[in-house]
């Protein structure tokens, strides 16, 4: 077992480095790709199968079962089917493909160490690489915006990681462990204390900053939509769930049940829910659009979470709806970012004005993609509904319990941003699909076999959770034990009118929303517009300042710091140490001079007054020389002198 | 008998190395000069795999003798000189083709290697402190080799603050020769006996060893040195020449005075501030600089307070740490330097604004560069992370109060600014666009060769750790 579990993650590792030798060989090389994530993908679903259990490699430790093998899994599976459309995506434009190669692996195999991870540190070492090399996805095109993500990109990641790291440390000090599952009881047997937060907050920051939480999600918006779709699927489906994974730790494990953990997560959350939902309606380019409602879906996944911690004992719609929702985001935006990779490669494009009715006569892609929006917008019949559900019941019930109109008004947020989320799916929808094509829409190509297949394997298990709903339970229940979730009371009956009234609501402000706001304010001649474009930026108006201010004052207190013996020591040297200086040429001159002037008036031809001056203004420098070097000298021997005198005080004190 | 032939073979060696200037053929000359390297490694690992040995002690004065034995911490140091010595030299055989007089640069190389190894290997502090002082004499000459007004200048300034803190360190021995049964090493220490003098004495040997290792506040010279040598020098100097400050403190510490004399007083707290304050400092002014090796030196600067971060924990968690980051800071720093140097062998460029899309014309050297890198900055699964990760916890654990939860943040702010002001570098290089065309030259084997040593070691040992973490227990 032991061993399968390092071949499921150290295959990719291993045919990263073949691919790159393979790089003349290009059909050879895409060829090896797709094995190596079909070996993973089998492989996961291998191990999946044996009890849940711990395994052990040097220092790692790996955990099989529960969570971590299913969203292994799932994982393994987006990889494959990500590797399945590259070659048809990168036909056009191979630039550097063996690079993009190269890191699609290295990041595959560590996002699998992160998944599978038992304990925090290894969790952490595979949380770097998985940072580090998806960086390479995201400049893959070296465009300036590719860049200019990459720079944002990197820089949260790096500080994420080093918080989160901070967490550690003091998790590590706290409790002497952070194998996941033994973290709970040794919390339990310290018991609860400031530092316990602090590291719990650490750990928030660094894996909110992956997850795209606010006020972290800053890099989301910009490096989703620049990377090739494949990364970008990837991207949003994928590695925004290590964070989450992270998030989950800490909620199930180490402040487990904790309201303070609770409502500050669930406020978090509920910004990201709002504010990513709003920019998606705003956005007119498809993957921008794609990836804000990322953002917004993170932030309904976190809803969940932080009703897992405020509900308790009572979890269990939060906990499994949660789950449900997770899987349900990262298969559906598998779906959307390759229908957007497959309209990309035909179109060259991604702005809405440039796509009207490019997709009018192309069924795949239609079809995955209603799959797609459908789930994503919560209509009845697909995954999304049932998870939008559940998490909705779970605020309903924390609302009845804990009687805070607070709570009631997050889920009149939660409806308000599912129905934004209805609408923009909209607006792509009928944009891209039924919009008459105007002449700047290109035909396009048909889709190779790969890519088609790649789109419908993506598509296919959203309307079969959607309408067996026992498979629900069957996919969440082994998940539970992360959290500490629990099973259901009782059945549920997700088209029930109450269950359904929460959906029909949203649809109806979704409806709303796009026949009032985006038809009638974001349609102009005819063309998408949008106002808020570049106006707002947290990034760009308060973020970057604040960096150039910390650096400049920060900068000017070490400067003063590193240059303090060098400053004392120029100091010295210029008084005590200072040479006596000659008497000048010009001093001379001056004096001259002057004594000429009174000879002058005297009418002496001698110059005896002139030679006199010289003489004078001599003996003036050299005395006031000897003297203000003395009297230095003198003032340094003091100070000298008075040191030693109060170190031998201190001394003398101290024994 | 083998551990004074360890040490003067590469003084003899060198003195040797003028003679053969005679020599018309280039290449002759330098197979000279890799053939006493090579015998040099080959009694190096002699001695590291031989049992602990010593030599008798020859008496100077009554109480002041000399004597050599080669103890875990000892082979420690050999082991590092050794390599780091070894791959310096194939790569200056090459680097030096540009500048003149190199024999005599491979003479000075060769007597602070001596002088190294005889500093690791002394089996007491008053011949150590022989051999520190001969390490500050002999490794001058390779700042100004250049012989330029600049260097002059900055060598005079290595001079001068490695003496003033020579002396720092002599009024310390001086009191602890009377305050202690024997100035021999005995690891845990000998006993000395506590009194305020002992502690204030400690805390100037700790300032004067510190002024190597660039210890705020006797850091001044290491930054304006260190970048005007040659690169291959530059590499020693911030790789492993400066370690002869911390090796000086781990003897001091950890063999002399013992750390239970000195955990909880004032001198632990004072000296800890100014390490934590060193870290912080150099990385701020590294990130500000705009020279490519003063920015490397000044990282120097910060990642060598890491290791007496470690060291001034007191602990024996916080030792193994600071050895790991000595390791792994001079594998790194040795590497980045030759990087450096490679790109002046090659296109000339020293400023880190002209580095634009060199990445491009060097893919292997920016390549590693990247990675080692990452070493420094402390990402798993290189060998900077471990070193990183015992320091904090063991700062974590250590009872300090504020300075517990301080030192680890400031670590990590540290490994932020360095992930700024080094993938910086790498991303101009390779995504940057270069404002004047150059033509691409193929990078010369022998220059890549112990970049490329230098980098697998980085990441090898970083997995490698992941294995055996306390391969280094032994030296403790």
């Amino acid at each position: 077992m032991t061993a399968l579990t390092m071949y499921c993650v150290f295959t990719p590792f291993v045919a990263a480095i073949i691919s790159a030798l393979l790089g003349k060989y290009e059909k050879l090389r895409n060829a090896v790709v797709i094995l190596a994530t079909f070996i993973s993908l089998a492989l996961s679903v291998l191990i999946a199968q044996s009890p849940a259990r711990i395994v052990c490699f040097a220092s790692l430790n790996f955990q099989i079962g529960g969570f971590n093998s299913t969203y292994a899994i799932i994982a393994a599976f987006m990889w494959f089917a990500a590797a399945l459309l590259s070659p048809q995506y990168f036909k056009d434009h191979n630039h550097k493909l063996s690079r993009y190669y190269f890191f699609f692996l290295v990041t595959m195999g560590a996002t699998l160490g992160v998944f599978l991870s038992a304990d925090l540190m290894t969790t952490f070492i595979f949380f770097e690489i998985m940072s580090f090399t998806s960086y390479m996805w995201v400049i893959q095109d070296e465009t300036k915006d590719a860049m200019d993500a990459g720079k944002t990109y990197l820089a949260i990641a790096v500080l994420g990681g080093m918080v989160a790291l901070m967490g550690l440390f003091v998790l590590y000090n706290i409790t002497g462990t952070l194998m996941i599952a033994d973290l709970y009881s040794a919390i339990q047997y310290v018991g609860k204390s400031t530092e316990l937060y602090v590291a719990a907050f650490c750990l928030l920051f660094g894996f909110g900053a992956k997850a795209g939480m606010f006020p972290l999600h800053i890099w989301l918006p910009k490096a989703h939509p620049v990377a090739p779709a494949p990364a970008s699927a990837l991207l949003s489906g994928v590695l925004t769930k290590t964070g989450v994974f992270g998030i989950l730790v800490v909620t199930g494990q180490i402040l487990r049940d904790d309201e303070i953990w609770g409502y500050t997560l669930l406020a978090l959350a509920t910004i990201t829910m709002v504010l990513g939902a709003v920019i998606a309606v705003f956005s007119n380019n498809l993957k921008r659009t794609l990836a804000c409602s990322s953002l917004s879906q993170i932030g309904f996944i976190l809803v969940g979470v932080s009703m897992i911690t405020l509900l308790g004992e009572e979890n269990a719609l939060a906990a499994n709806g949660t789950f449900l929702y997770m899987i349900n985001h990262s298969i559906v935006k598998l779906v959307l970012f390759l229908c957007a990779g497959a309209i990309y490669l035909g179109a060259h494009t991604l702005d809405l004005n440039k796509l009207k009715g490019y997709g009018r006569n192309k069924p795949v892609i239609m079809i995955t993609f209603l799959i797609g929006a459908c789930s994503l917008a919560g209509i009845p019949g697909f995954t999304g509904y049932l998870s939008k559900t559940l998490v909705h019941e779970a605020i309903v019930e924390y609302a009845h319990l804990s009687h805070l109109p607070i709570i009631t008004i997050i889920e009149w947020l939660f409806l308000f941003s599912g129905g934004l989320t209805a609408a923009y799916m909209l607006k792509l929808f009928v944009a891209i699909f039924i919009e008459k094509p105007t002449e700047e829409t290109e035909k396009g190509k048909k889709l190779s076999p790969l890519s088609a297949i790649a789109l419908i394997i993506s598509a296919v298990a959203i309307p079969v959770i959607g309408i067996y709903t026992p498979l629900v339970e069957k996919i969440t229940y082994p998940m539970l034990s992360l959290v500490n979730g629990h099973h259901f009371h009782h059945e549920i009956h997700y088209f029930s009118f109450t269950n359904l009234k929460g959906v029909l609501i949203s649809l109806a402000i979704g409806i709303l929303v796009y026949a009032l706001f985006i038809r009638k304010v974001l349609v102009k001649n005819k063309t998408y517009v949008n106002p808020m474009d570049g106006k707002i930026s947290l990034e760009n108006q308060v973020y970057i300042p604040l960096i150039k201010i910390l650096t400049a004052v920060f900068g000017v207190i070490c400067r003063a710091f590193a240059d303090l013996t060098d400053f004392l020591i120029f100091l010295t040297r210029k008084s005590v140490l200072s040479d006596a200086k000659e008497h000048t040429e010009h001093q001379r001159k001056y004096a001259y001079a002057l004594g000429d002037v009174v000879d002058h008036v005297k009418h002496d031809k001698t110059h005896k007054n002139a030679n006199l001056f010289v003489r004078v203004s001599e003996t003036i420098s050299k005395t006031t020389q000897r003297i203000s070097s003395n009297f230095s000298f003198a003032l340094f021997m003091t100070c000298f002198g008075v040191c030693i005198i109060l170190v031998f005080l201190i001394i003398s004190f101290v024994s | 008998m083998l551990l004074i032939i360890l040490t003067l073979f590469p003084v003899i060696g060198g003195l040797i190395l003028p003679m053969l200037n005679k020599i018309q053929n280039r290449n002759t000359r330098l197979g000279a000069v890799i053939l006493i390297q090579v015998i040099e490694t080959v009694l190096g690992f002699m001695v590291i795999l031989g049992d602990k040995i010593s030599t008798g002690t020859f008496t100077l004065v009554d109480q002041i003798s000399v004597g050599f034995t080669a103890d875990t911490l000892a082979k420690f140091f050999v082991a590092l000189v050794i390599v780091g010595w070894t791959l310096v030299t194939l790569y200056a055989c090459v680097y030096m083709k540009h500048e003149e007089n190199e024999m005599r640069f491979f003479l000075f190389m060769f007597l602070s290697e001596g002088a190294m190894l005889g500093a690791a290997l002394s089996q007491n502090l008053v011949s150590m402190y022989v051999f520190y002082e001969m390490v500050t004499l002999f490794s001058m000459p390779l700042v100004l080799h250049s012989l330029s007004k600049e260097s002059v200048a900055a060598a005079k300034k290595y001079l001068y603050y490695s003496v003033a803190g020579a002396f720092l360190a002599l009024f310390g021995i001086f009191v602890l020769a009377t305050n202690s049964s024997t100035l021999s090493f005995v690891a845990g220490g000998v006993d000395v006996t506590a009194s305020p003098l002992v502690l204030a004495s400690v805390f100037t040997m700790l300032l004067g060893f510190g002024a190597k290792a660039g210890l705020f506040p006797m850091h001044g010279w290491l930054p304006t040195a260190h970048p005007v040598a040659p690169a291959p020098a530059s590499a020693l100097l911030s790789g492993l020449i400066a370690k002869a400050g911390v090796l000086a403190i781990i003897r001091t510490i950890f063999y002399i005075v013992g750390t239970d004399v000195l955990t909880g007083t004032w001198v632990q707290t004072v000296a800890l501030s100014f390490a934590l304050l060193t870290v912080l400092m150099g990385s701020m002014m590294a990130y500000l600089e705009k020279g490519f090796k003063k920015r490397l030196a000044f990282s120097t600067v910060s990642q060598i307070s890491y290791v007496l971060t470690g060291l001034f924990l007191f602990t024996d968690d916080g030792f193994q740490g600071a050895l790991w980051q000595i390791v792994f800071h001079a594998v790194v720093k040795v590497g980045l330097f030759l990087c450096a140097g490679a790109v002046i062998f090659m296109y000339g460029k020293t400023d880190v604004k002209d580095l634009k899309g060199l990445g491009k014309k060097m893919p292997i050297t920016f390549t590693c560069f990247t990675v080692l890198s990452l070493s420094l900055i402390g990402i798993p699964p290189t060998g900077g992370f471990y070193s990183k990760w015992y320091i904090a916890t063991s700062a974590l654990d250590a009872d300090l109060g504020a300075l517990s939860y301080i030192a680890p943040i400031i670590l990590l702010v540290s490994a932020i600014l360095t992930a700024a002001y080094l993938l910086s570098i790498s991303i101009d290089a390779f995504f940057g666009k270069e404002e004047t065309e150059i033509e691409k030259v193929r990078e010369p084997l022998f220059m890549v060769i112990p970049i490329i040593i230098l980098t697998v070691i980085a990441v090898a040992g970083g997995i490698f750790s992941l294995t055996t973490s306390d391969i280094l227990a032994p030296v403790l």
